[in-house]
């Protein structure tokens, strides 16, 4: 992964210096043709390209903004209701996370997204205590919300 | 009994970069827009202080290893020295001298001993007070 990112500023540099023209769009030239040609020579690499990586993470914001609405507009609607019926609950959620970094985001977008506030990571780091805003029917909508995170981050870690 | 504390060490760890780099920026800005070597004293020793709530003083003491009392030292030495160079050329003390140069990838540039001046204020404000927060800390 980070070799890639070198050979491509490598070659975005070679690119430039061949040309002997340095500017930014010589190197941003370079800098795409060297993302064909390791697009191109694939299979000598023994790990993810780095491009599949980064298109993960432009997966990643566009599922966390739309959750962002749409939780939003489900907190809207728990709120302006005339009598609330809240059933506030704290719950369990075991996740399959390592990484220190994983388990950060995985918290900030479930704390993001409202209805949910993770107050605390285990001490084996192995399972997150969220509270939730309504534990009626939001339970298994949260677990598949989650999942959806979960795989999102996951398909970006995945090496 | 240790916490967990994964997240606030992490995202700390990430946000003490984002401050110090803003400490930077501030440092340098002071000469034409707000900003200058008291501020990013300041924003310097905040980006240490979060480092120190995050983790703690002795993990802290072994990452930096700095002794903030020679910091203030040093400080105030650069201040002195760069007021006191003045004197040697016979004009008055404090005295400051600038000019344009052309650096080699800067382009045009203002140097001035100011910045000088600014860079002793700016140690000594964190060494000031990271002294004080750490004898603060030690305190058992």
């Amino acid at each position: 992964m980070s070799f890639q990112i070198l050979l491509n500023l490598f070659l975005a540099f070679l690119w430039m210096f061949l040309s002997s023209n340095y500017s930014v769009s010589r190197f941003i030239i370079g800098y795409l043709l060297g993302i064909l040609v390791i697009l191109a020579l694939r299979k000598f690499f023994k790990s993810r390209l780095y491009i599949d990586q980064l298109w993960a993470v432009v997966k990643l914001t566009i599922l966390f903004i739309k959750e962002l609405i749409l939780a939003n507009i489900s907190v809207l609607k728990l709120v302006i209701q005339p009598k609330l019926q809240l059933q506030p609950a704290f719950f369990k959620y075991d996740t399959v996370l390592k990484e220190e970094w994983e388990i950060t985001l995985l918290s900030s977008l479930i704390t993001l997204t409202p209805g949910t506030v993770v107050v605390h990571v285990s001490d084996d780091s192995k399972s997150l205590f969220i509270h939730v805003i309504d534990s009626n029917d939001i339970d298994e909508t949260i677990d598949s919300i989650k999942n959806s995170f979960e795989k999102a981050i996951l398909e970006v870690s995945r090496s | 009994m240790k916490i967990n504390n994964v997240i606030l060490q992490f995202t700390a760890k990430i946000v003490f970069f984002m401050i110090f780099f803003y400490a930077v920026h501030i440092f340098f800005a002071g000469h034409y827009t707000p900003g200058g070597g008291f501020v990013g004293g300041l924003v310097t020793a905040s980006a240490i202080v979060l480092l120190i709530i995050a983790f703690d003083l002795k993990t802290v003491q072994s990452i930096l290893p700095i002794n903030y009392i020679y910091l203030i030292a040093s400080g105030l030495l650069l201040a002195l020295g760069t007021a006191g160079i003045a004197m040697f050329t016979g004009k008055p003390f404090f005295t400051h001298f600038f000019d344009y140069f052309n650096l080699p990838i800067l382009g045009k540039t203002s140097l001035h001993t100011a910045a000088l001046f600014d860079l002793g204020v700016y140690l000594v404000v964190v060494g000031v007070t990271m002294t004080i927060i750490q004898t603060i800390g030690e305190d058992e």
